[in-house]
């Protein structure tokens, strides 16, 4: 099978938007999904004739964006799980980040702060903690709906290390989710959604807000498997890129990003 | 009919004690070596990557507490496990989805699989320790049987686990 031009350029521009978040939540780094989504199309072109039709366009296009992306995210140390409370701490102590925030919330139509939109941020960062072969593997299958034989292929392994990385990164995230997140666990340590939605979203009841979420009103189950897959719900239903808090999230991202690299340099 | 039924009933026993085999232990003088296999529906590799990522350990694997370092040829790694609080061992074999061995100065333990090509597999586990001092310490050494049943046990439900999962 040959792919020509026009079809490369039509297939690009339907998985774009996908790429470019998936792209974005793999690195916390706008700039870089911008970047490497770019990158992805100009070598996709270069190498259109290397394109056999052994699996979709859109495998083929993600497989690109991950080698590229792939020698620099190996050499990034990973986040630890309590990111959230890191960098909490030092927004708390940033004047600055609260007056870029508050400043993007009263002037950008992207900004009004969304306690779903912050469940899709915190699993960006959360996911973060676990080994890079897991958290690829649980964002291509969970968000993007890649099968376990196209991740193999994205990711150049076999699908069996796929199924291990799949199982071992969904139930660490499971873990730290039902330990912390207060949304699903009476006792969870963290309450971040519903703190900041009453710093930029006053007038947003965060209570009634929360129980509109499928796995908020579900949290009484305790069924861990089920929470998870409404929370990549959640993920699967927001582009970080379009979103109504878009603007908003991404420069909380970016905060988080260059917290995290300042945390690490010193660890 | 009867020497038949009887031949049967042996084979069938004589089969599933092949499958999953309890721990057995041989004494010598100067060694002592115990050894398990089980049969696995499984991937190799998904069996590879459970043997070989050693942080992943305590949460599949009953008898081990804790293994820091990187399992890979020549690297050094640290096992606390419910036999022995703590113990370094050096990784002296490691072909992928074949055979990974690890040691010290007193024992040698090996991880063998074999693809039997029916979407099975058999691994195996030995463990040999030894040597002229051995008859002054081996009283001083617990019996590995429970737990390399264990370790068995736990490999086979795991790997089994994963690979059944369609998600």
């Amino acid at each position: 099978m040959t792919l020509d031009i026009p079809t490369l350029t039509a297939e690009f521009e339907r998985a774009k938007g996908a790429l470019k978040s998936y792209i974005l939540r793999i690195t916390a780094n706008k700039q870089e999904a911008e970047d490497i989504t770019q990158e992805t199309y100009i070598r996709a072109h270069r190498n259109v004739a290397n394109f056999k039709g052994d699996s979709s366009v859109k495998t083929w296009l993600f497989a690109i964006a991950q080698n590229i992306a792939r020698d620099h995210l190996r050499s990034l140390k990973r986040w630890p799980e309590d990111v959230g409370d890191i960098c909490k701490d030092a927004a708390m102590k940033d004047p600055d980040f609260f007056r870029e925030a508050m400043t993007i919330n009263k002037t950008s139509p992207q900004a009004q702060f969304e306690i779903r939109e912050h469940i899709a941020f915190c699993f960006t960062c959360v996911s973060r903690s676990l080994p890079l072969e897991q958290q690829l593997s649980l964002m291509l299958k969970e968000v993007y709906e890649f099968t376990a034989k196209e991740i193999a292929e994205i990711m150049d392994t076999n699908e069996a290390m796929v199924k291990y990385y799949l199982h071992t990164g969904r139930g660490k995230m499971m873990e730290v989710f039902d330990k912390r997140c207060a949304l699903i666990n009476k006792e969870g340590a963290c309450h971040q959604c519903t703190e900041l939605n009453g710093i930029f979203n006053p007038k947003q009841n965060a209570q009634e807000e929360a129980v509109k979420i499928q796995m908020v009103r579900d949290a009484a189950k305790k069924d861990k498997e089920h929470l998870f897959d409404l929370r990549m719900t959640v993920m699967k239903e927001i582009d970080p890129f379009t979103s109504p808090a878009a603007e908003l999230q991404l420069h909380h991202l970016e905060f988080d990003r260059k917290v995290m690299e300042r945390h690490l340099e010193v660890a | 009919m009867k020497p038949l039924i009887a031949t049967l009933l042996i084979m069938t026993i004589l089969k599933t004690a092949a499958q999953d085999s309890q721990a057995t232990t041989v004494k010598t003088t100067f060694h002592r070596e115990t050894s398990v296999s089980t049969i696995i529906k499984a991937d190799p590799a998904i069996i590879w990557a459970l043997l070989t990522n050693a942080s992943d350990y305590p949460r599949w694997n009953s008898t081990v507490t804790s293994i820091q370092g990187n399992i890979a040829l020549g690297e050094k790694i640290v096992l606390k496990s419910t036999l022995d609080a703590k113990r370094s061992f050096k990784v002296k074999e490691f072909e992928p989805t074949k055979r990974l061995a690890w040691g010290d100065g007193k024992g040698l333990r090996t991880y063998t699989l074999r693809n039997n090509g029916d979407g099975t597999v058999t691994f195996s586990m030995t463990e040999r320790i030894g040597g002229l001092m051995f008859p002054m310490y081996a009283k001083y050494i617990p019996s590995f049987d429970a737990s390399f049943n264990a370790f068995a046990a736990d490999l086979k439900k795991e790997a089994e686990l994963i690979q059944s999962k369609s998600r």
